[in-house]
């Protein structure tokens, strides 16, 4: 019966209980996607991150990968003495430039990863194969595109201008073997990869036996942190960074976002809160002379109370439902406008759906419905009968 | 005329400020480097001090002293770098790193009207492979980062909007509805719907406007945290927040409109209902 | 009428505390009522009447004074004793009905006996026999607004007659009734009383007062007579 109470009273007041839904599902969308922002970067950085399943980075000292034109001296010596250590499965240095790309009469700059095809970590093969003779490269299809190529075709790459010959210099003449797909690059960001050898002599002696960042994949069950500090110990011109350090840098980075995203989804809590005590207070204050009665003939204030919370747990259940698909829908739109960060790696979402997520703001939201009822229902059910019903029959 | 820039290389001159100062003997007399304010509060260094800056750590360099300490400008592009920066003398750099007679841009200050266009033209068709920018492009170029930020922001803005209009509505049909009894009486004594539609309207008028002044003092309150708190986190001059008298505008006018709107529409929902409907029968 | 007293009332107070001083509603009452009697409490307005009988239903509590109803003491009794007492013992007709605008009347007179814990079916069918009772027998899915006032009113006292009440109170019953209404709703409370049931009502209605038993006159809170008739 009570339950009936509880619906038809909902019903009767078919605007405001709607519009009570509309306001709760706004507030539950808003405090979904707060709380996807606060986790996705993170878990979207780290996924990317391990895609490869590299897991320590190394950086020229005092660095992070790619943040500056610094290069680490010795790479192959290096990368000997890294694949000496027993919880050490691979070693993939990368070197990283700009190359300027020569097709037909189209002329573009793309970037350039020097790698060795078979332990790299950097791209996957769509179609053809791996670079892995001196003058082969995989190019991305933004690449393709830009200069109008093929696999197959032949493109005149160089590594340098000399502005007084007025001439390429570092020129060579290499094949397209593959088409590939570059984890780690922007959309639409033009990119290669070629032999890391091959790189390095394009680009003189200042890049002898250099790389910009190596990329190491432990045995299953190291100690990733142990690894990391024994490497940074015994290798004195790099940086080390676990995904864990890297993730946190990233977050540091980004740190404002995390930031918006408590105040945000705080507020949006503090809203629903706000909706569901007007909502319950208003309608315990119509119905106090209902109240009253229902006392007067012995239904127990805990029931009244239980009804008041089903109609507030009622609207914000519905609410929540429907805020979760209108979340998701935002979170796609917030997502798409924060994706176009120049530089960032197509992989990244800024707004990752866990179903954790859910459950997360959902029970926030919950818990707060019944909080915001709990008082107005609870003070309502406890006012002198009598005194009621006689200032309920004079108004 | 082009704003000029300073052309300044980046370096792994940061050897030095993550090693500490090593003592070596200059093979000429030590010339002078200007460094940051952070690098300066982080490892404790002040003006006079000798340096050394190397290319590798621990490798050989030059022996520097420090006389001068530059403050970050408002430039957001730094605001999230965490790198450290020191400013030297061109040929010394160029000397340390090996990088001979190189640069890796310039910046041109032109003469008159219509001279930027000129240097541009000449310099893009003399110099193989390097083009010549405007300081505006690259302004914009490196803008890209902010405008996504920008558009983030508007379209979170849009969103509150939206859910305050609805939460609005929703509390004002609330509070108008209690009254629905009230009104009912004044009804059946002859009372217009007109005079009461006027009434709540003026009442959701007051508090609108109330509710206007208070938002725009908490927005500035929140505006003046928001810059102490970045500034300090980032250590920057650079402003996080800034009110204008466009935004205030821009905000008062809504939220007063929203407001009006609210009330005007929960009283059309009341006045359009017979009074003894109003009253349960 | 049995030998055995439902209420005794033991000099009853209760008194009120307002801004402009202290109001003595029921100053001091004393007052038996034995089972299967019919009594009205008249008296003009403000004498107390309404806080007598509210007193008696456990609706309000006394300031001093002793009130046992059906052999319970009703002092110190705590919020849900005083709840369940109200839903076992007593049943309570207002003036103003107070029906569950949004239940059914079927679904109004359920109330009490699902508060009560009897199942559905059973509570389905005694609301039905009640409503039968009560001459609504074709009006039991209707909402009280398709109701006349004389119809709630006759819903109501079917809702105070679910769960078998040891005593029926009744404020002002026929207050929002035209006089032919009240005629049948004097004549039902003469059957309720026939049928067994112990009744005591608050009111006005000379009509009503002559069709008790016994009226009890109240004024300025303590009674000042007390006849058989």
């Amino acid at each position: 019966m009570i339950l009936a109470l509880a619906r038809a009273s909902l019903v009767r007041q078919r605007a405001r209980t709607l519009l009570a839904v509309v306001g709760v599902a706004i507030s539950a969308a808003m405090l979904l996607d707060m709380v996807m922002l606060a986790s996705g970067m993170r878990v979207s950085f780290g996924s990317l991150l391990l895609a490869q399943g590299f897991q320590i980075r190394l950086a020229p000292r005092g660095t992070l990968p790619f943040d500056t034109d610094a290069t680490i001296p010795d790479a192959s010596g290096i990368v000997q003495q890294l694949r000496a250590r027993g919880d050490v499965i691979a070693v993939s240095p990368v070197l990283g430039a700009q190359l300027h790309v020569e097709h037909g009469t189209a002329s573009v700059s793309a970037a350039a990863l020097g790698t060795i095809a078979t332990v790299q970590g950097d791209y996957k093969l769509l179609d053809g194969r791996l670079p892995n003779l001196a003058d082969e490269i995989a190019a991305n299809d933004a690449l393709l595109t830009a200069v109008g190529a093929r696999l197959g075709d032949t493109l005149r790459v160089a590594a340098g201008f000399d502005p007084q010959l007025r001439a390429y210099t570092g020129q060579r003449a290499l094949h397209i073997v593959g088409r590939v797909h570059f984890i780690y690059l922007s959309a639409g960001e033009r990119a290669m990869a070629l032999p890391l050898a091959t790189l390095q002599s394009m680009e003189g002696p200042t890049r002898a036996d250099r790389a910009s960042l190596m990329m190491v994949r432990l045995r299953a069950g190291a100690d990733v942190e142990a690894a990391r500090a024994a490497i940074e110990r015994d290798v004195h011109t790099v940086s080390a960074i676990s995904t864990a350090t890297a993730i946190e840098q990233v977050e540091q980075r980004l740190s404002y976002f995390r930031q918006l995203a408590f105040i945000l989804g705080t507020v949006s809590l503090a809203v629903g809160f706000l909706l569901v005590t007007t909502l319950v207070t208003v309608s315990v204050n119509e119905r106090l002379g209902e109240i009253a009665v229902l006392r007067a003939i012995g239904v127990r204030r805990v029931r009244i109370v239980a009804q008041i919370l089903i109609e507030g747990s009622a609207i914000m259940l519905v609410g929540a439902l429907l805020g979760l698909g209108l979340g998701l829908v935002t979170a796609r739109y917030l997502n798409s406008i924060l994706a176009a960060f120049p530089g960032l790696p197509e992989a990244i979402e800024f707004f990752l759906f866990q179903p954790r997520d859910a459950w997360v703001a959902l029970g926030l939201l919950a818990g707060c419905g019944i909080l915001a009822g709990v008082y107005p229902a609870w003070r309502g059910a406890s006012l002198p009968i009598a005194a009621t019903l006689r200032e309920e029959a004079v108004a | 005329m082009t704003a000029a820039l300073f052309a300044l290389p980046w370096i792994a001159a940061l050897a030095v400020a993550t090693q500490g100062i090593d003592s070596v003997p200059p093979h000429h007399a030590p010339r002078t480097v200007a460094i940051d304010e952070r690098i300066a509060q982080d490892a404790g260094i002040r003006i006079g001090d000798t340096l050394v800056l190397a290319s590798t750590p621990g490798g050989a360099g030059d022996t520097v002293i420090v006389s001068g300490l530059v403050r970050r400008s408002r430039d957001p592009s730094e605001v999230a770098k965490g790198a450290y920066r020191i400013r030297v003398h061109l040929d010394e750099l160029q000397q340390l790193v090996g990088y001979g007679d190189r640069v890796e841009r310039f910046a041109v200050a032109t003469r008159g009207a219509g001279g930027a266009d000129t240097a541009r033209r000449a310099i893009d068709e003399a110099a193989f492979g390097f083009r010549a920018y405007s300081s505006h492009e690259i302004a914009v170029e490196s803008s890209t980062t902010f405008l996504v930020v920008s558009r983030f922001h508007r379209a979170i803005g849009v969103i509150t909007i939206v859910a305050s209009a609805v939460f609005l509505l929703c509390i004002m049909l609330l509070k108008v509805d209690e009254r629905r009894r009230d009104v009912a009486a004044l009804r059946l004594m002859g009372i217009s719907g007109r005079t009461i539609v006027r009434s709540v309207v003026l009442e959701s008028a007051l508090i609108a406007t109330l509710g206007s002044v208070a938002g725009v003092g908490l927005g500035a309150a929140v505006s003046a945290f928001v810059n102490w708190h970045y500034q300090r986190v980032y250590r920057t001059p650079l402003t996080f927040s800034l009110i204008t008298g466009d935004i205030v505008a821009i905000a008062v006018v809504l939220s007063l409109g929203l407001g009006l709107g609210a009330g005007w529409l929960a009283a059309q929902r009341l006045v359009r209902r017979p009074p003894l409907t109003l009253f349960g029968r | 009428m049995s030998d055995e007293i439902l209420v005794a009332a033991r000099d009853l107070r209760r008194d009120y505390a307002m801004s402009a001083g202290v109001v003595h509603a029921v100053r001091g009452v004393t007052l038996d009522v034995r089972a299967r009697e019919y009594v009205a409490i008249v008296g003009p307005s403000g004498c107390g009447k309404s806080t007598l009988l509210n007193l008696i239903g456990a609706i309000d509590a006394p300031s001093s004074g002793e009130l046992t109803i059906a052999g319970e003491r009703l002092a110190g009794l705590s919020d849900r004793e005083a709840t369940l007492f109200r839903l076992r013992r007593i049943g309570f007709v207002f003036q103003r009905f107070y029906l569950m605008p949004v239940l059914t009347a079927l679904e109004n007179v359920e109330l009490p006996m699902s508060e009560a814990g009897l199942g559905k079916t059973e509570r389905r069918e005694r609301a039905r026999e009640l409503l039968a009772y009560v001459g609504l027998a074709e009006r039991m899915h209707h909402r009280p607004t398709e109701l006349s006032g004389g119809e709630q009113q006759r819903v109501a006292i079917a809702r105070a007659l679910a769960n078998k009440p040891a005593l029926l109170l009744a404020d002002e019953p026929t207050g929002e009734l035209d006089a032919r209404t009240g005629e049948e709703m004097i004549a039902l409370f003469e059957r309720l009383n026939g049928d067994g049931t112990t009744i005591i009502v608050v009111t006005h209605d000379e009509d009503l007062a002559r069709a008790a038993h016994r009226v009890v006159h109240m004024r300025d809170g303590l009674i000042v007579d007390d006849r058989r008739r």
